[in-house]
C-alpha cells in the first residue's frame, strides 16, 4: 500500500491548471473532480479512505487480502482532503468513505465493491487495470 | 344505604359498604351513640350548636341564600338518610378525594365547617355524608310546593329533634358512662378511622389502576394505528420498540416464506416449465430481498438486536455472522445438492465461495477494529477512578458515536447475503435454483426446528432415576442405548 504525500496531489493540481488554461469550457467541468480523476487513473487502484474508519479499513483488508496493492488516500491527512470530499459528493452524492477507483474507472463505495466483487466483476477489472496476475 | 355507595363510588364517599356505613347510619339517627366521634362530647356539643345557630335562621352550610328560608325551618337531623335516591352531586363535596386525619381533628373540621358558610376541604366521611344528605334534601324538599308537607316534616322532626336532644344531655351529663359504653364508643371509633384507612388504601389503589389503564389504552391506540397489533402483549410498557416491530414483520415473512417454499416444492414436483418455475423462483428471490430490506430499517433503529441475533432462534444465533448466516458456509452446505454441475457452474460456484470468504474476512476485519476502537474509548481514562472525575460523559458521546458505524457493517454484511443469493440465481439452471432456493429453506428450517426441539428438552434433574419414564425426544432414545452399553461394563 503506497500512501500518497501532497506532491503528487500538487502534480495533479497543476495539470489541471494547465488544462482548464488550454481549453476547457466545457459547462459540466468541475476542476476538483478532474482533479480526483487525474488522480484516480494514476494507480491500478486507489482508494479515498479516513485513517478512523474502520470500513475503510475492511475494503484496504478486501484487496490486500486479494493480492491487490490499492493506493490510498487519507483525507483527514491530506492536505487538499477537503476538495477530494467535495469532488467526491459531486460524483456520489454523498462524501461517505470509502469510494475505490480501479483502472482510473468509479467502482463506487464499499456496497458497490461488495457487489462487483460477488457478481464476479471485480477481478476481471482487477486484472484488466494490472492489479491483479494469475 | 346502598343506593347511595353505589352513587358514590369512586368519590370520597362509602365506597366500601363495610361496617363504616353503619356508625354513620346510627349515630346521625342519633339513636345510638354507635361508632362516630360526633357523639361524643365534642359531637354533642356539635349539635347542641347546630340546633342554635339553625333556630336563628342561620344558614349553616349552603351559601346560596335559596335555601335559607328552608333551613330556618327544617333542622337537618332526622332528614340526613332520605329515602329518596341521590341525584345531585355538587362539586362541594368532590374536592377532596381521600379521607384522613384522627378523629378529633374530624370533629373539629366538622364543627366548623358546618358554623362558617363556606364549604371547607372535607377531611372527614361523616361530614361530607352530613353536608351532601342537605344538599340533596334541599333539592328535594325544594321541589314540592305543597307547604303542609313541609310543616308535617318539621312537626315530626322537632319531636325526634327533641329526642335527640335529650338522650345527647343525658350522655353528656352522665359522664361517667359505664364502661361496656365506653369501650363500645372506642372500638366503633376505631373501626371507623380502619375503615377510612382501608378507603383510602383502595382509592389510591384505583387511582393508579386509572392510569395504568390509561397508558395501556394509549399503547394499544398506537399500535392499532400502526396496524400492528400483537396479540401477546410487549413487556416494555407496550410501546413498539424497533426490535419488536422487526420480530413481528420476520415473523410474517417467515409464514410467507413457508408458502414459497411450498410453491417451489410443488413446481417442481408437477415438472412444470421453466418459464412457470422462474416466475415462482423469482417470487422467492424477491422475497429474500424483503427481508433484507426489513433489515435495512430494523438496522437503524435497533442494530443489537440484529447483531445478537435475538431475532432469530438459538441455534441459528449459534451459526450466526455480523447479524445473519454466513454465505459462505451456505454455500458449502448447498454445494453437494445441486449437482449435476456444467464445468462453467462449477468455476462460477469455486469463484463465488471464494469471493464471499474475502468479503466476509474484510468486513470480519473491519468490525474487530471498530471493536478494538470502541473497547478504547469505554476504557479511556482511570477505571478505577470516580466516573465524575474526568470527562465521563464526552467518552459516552464518543463510544455511542462508534456504535453509530455497527450499522453500516451490518448493512454490509445484509448485502454480501443478498448479492451471493442472487448470484446462485444467476450461475444455475432454473430447476437447480429451484432446487437451491428450497434447499436453504429446508436447511434453516430444520435449524428452527432443533432450537425449538432443544428449547423443550426434558431437563438433567427433572429426571428421577434411570428407569423414570420421560418424553421421548430423539435426544432421550439416543441416550438410552449408550447408557445400556455402559452399563454392560
Amino acid at each position: 500500500m503506497q500512501y500518497e504525500a501532497a506532491e503528487a496531489w500538487a502534480a495533479a493540481y497543476m495539470a489541471a491548471a494547465a488544462a482548464a488554461g488550454r481549453g476547457g469550457g466545457a459547462g459540466m467541468w468541475d476542476p476538483a473532480v478532474e482533479r480526483v480523476e487525474r488522480l484516480a487513473a494514476e494507480s491500478a487502484v486507489v482508494i479515498f479512505s479516513v485513517s478512523s474508519c474502520c470500513m475503510c479499513h475492511a475494503v484496504k483488508r478486501l484487496f490486500c487480502g486479494m493480492g491487490v496493492n490499492p493506493t490510498v488516500y487519507e483525507l483527514d491527512e491530506d492536505p487538499r482532503g477537503k476538495e477530494i470530499e467535495r469532488a467526491l459528493t459531486r460524483l456520489l452524492g454523498s462524501a461517505a468513505v470509502p469510494v475505490v477507483f480501479v483502472g482510473g474507472k468509479l467502482v463506487g463505495a464499499m456496497d458497490r465493491v461488495m457487489a462487483s466483487h460477488i457478481n464476479g466483476t471485480l477481478v476481471p477489472l482487477l486484472k484488466e487495470a494490472g492489479a491483479l496476475w494469475l | 344505604m346502598d343506593r347511595m355507595s353505589d352513587h358514590r363510588v369512586g368519590e370520597t364517599g362509602l365506597s366500601d359498604s363495610g361496617p363504616s356505613n353503619q356508625p354513620l347510619t346510627y349515630g346521625l339517627h342519633g339513636f345510638s351513640p354507635a361508632g362516630t366521634n360526633f357523639f361524643d362530647q365534642e359531637g354533642a356539643a356539635y349539635f347542641e350548636e347546630l340546633e342554635e345557630a339553625l333556630m336563628q335562621g342561620v344558614v349553616g352550610i349552603r351559601s346560596d341564600g335559596d335555601t335559607k328560608t328552608y333551613l330556618t325551618t327544617r333542622p337537618p337531623t332526622l332528614e340526613i338518610f332520605p329515602s329518596w335516591p341521590m341525584r345531585f352531586h355538587h362539586n362541594t363535596v368532590g374536592n377532596s378525594q381521600s379521607a384522613e386525619s384522627s378523629d378529633s381533628g374530624s370533629a373539629q373540621n366538622t364543627i366548623s365547617q358546618l358554623e362558617s358558610e363556606s364549604p371547607v376541604s372535607r377531611k372527614d366521611d361523616y361530614s361530607e355524608l352530613f353536608t351532601e344528605q342537605q344538599q340533596q334534601q334541599q333539592q328535594q324538599q325544594m321541589i314540592p310546593s305543597d307547604g303542609s308537607k313541609t310543616e308535617i316534616g318539621t312537626a315530626g322532626n322537632h319531636q325526634s329533634r327533641d329526642q335527640d336532644k335529650r338522650r345527647l344531655t343525658t350522655e353528656k351529663d352522665g359522664r361517667n358512662l359505664d364502661a361496656k359504653t365506653l369501650r363500645r364508643l372506642a372500638q366503633n371509633r376505631e373501626a371507623a378511622r380502619k375503615s377510612r384507612l382501608r378507603k383510602k388504601a383502595y382509592v389510591q389503589q384505583l387511582e393508579s389502576s386509572r392510569m395504568k389503564l390509561a397508558q395501556l389504552e394509549q399503547d394499544l391506540q398506537r399500535a392499532r394505528s400502526q396496524g400492528l397489533l400483537i396479540p401477546g402483549a410487549s413487556t416494555n410498557g407496550g410501546i413498539s420498540s424497533g426490535a419488536e416491530i422487526f420480530d413481528m414483520e420476520y415473523a410474517q415473512w417467515l409464514d410467507e416464506n413457508y408458502k414459497h417454499m411450498a410453491e417451489l416444492q410443488g413446481g417442481l414436483q408437477a415438472h412444470l416449465p421453466d418459464g412457470n418455475l422462474r416466475v415462482i423462483v423469482d417470487d422467492c428471490l424477491k422475497h429474500y430481498d424483503e427481508i433484507f430490506r426489513l433489515k435495512t430499517i430494523a438496522a437503524k433503529s435497533d442494530v443489537f438486536h440484529l447483531i445478537t441475533g435475538m431475532w432469530t432462534t438459538p441455534a441459528e444465533r449459534c451459526f450466526l455472522w455480523m447479524g445473519g448466516f454466513r454465505p459462505s458456509d451456505l454455500l458449502k452446505i448447498l454445494m453437494p445438492h445441486l449437482d449435476p454441475l456444467t464445468e462453467q457452474q462449477l468455476v462460477g460456484l469455486c469463484n463465488l465461495q471464494q469471493s464471499s470468504q474475502q468479503a466476509e474476512e474484510a468486513l470480519s476485519q473491519g468490525l474487530e477494529q471498530l471493536q478494538q476502537s470502541l473497547a478504547d474509548t469505554v476504557a479511556s481514562g482511570s477505571l478505577s477512578e470516580d466516573p465524575k472525575v474526568g470527562n465521563y460523559m464526552g467518552q459516552m458521546a464518543m463510544a455511542l458515536g462508534k456504535i453509530g458505524n455497527l450499522e453500516g457493517f451490518v448493512r454490509q454484511a445484509d448485502n454480501l447475503r443478498q448479492q451471493t443469493l442472487h448470484q446462485l440465481r444467476r450461475i444455475l439452471t432454473i430447476r437447480q435454483a429451484a432446487r437451491c432456493f428450497l434447499a436453504i429453506g429446508e436447511y434453516n428450517s430444520r435449524l428452527r426446528a432443533l432450537s425449538s426441539l432443544w428449547s423443550s428438552r426434558p431437563r438433567e434433574n427433572s429426571i428421577a432415576t434411570e428407569n423414570s419414564f420421560a418424553p421421548a425426544t430423539s435426544l432421550q432414545i439416543l441416550q438410552q442405548p449408550v447408557d445400556a452399553h455402559f452399563s454392560v461394563f
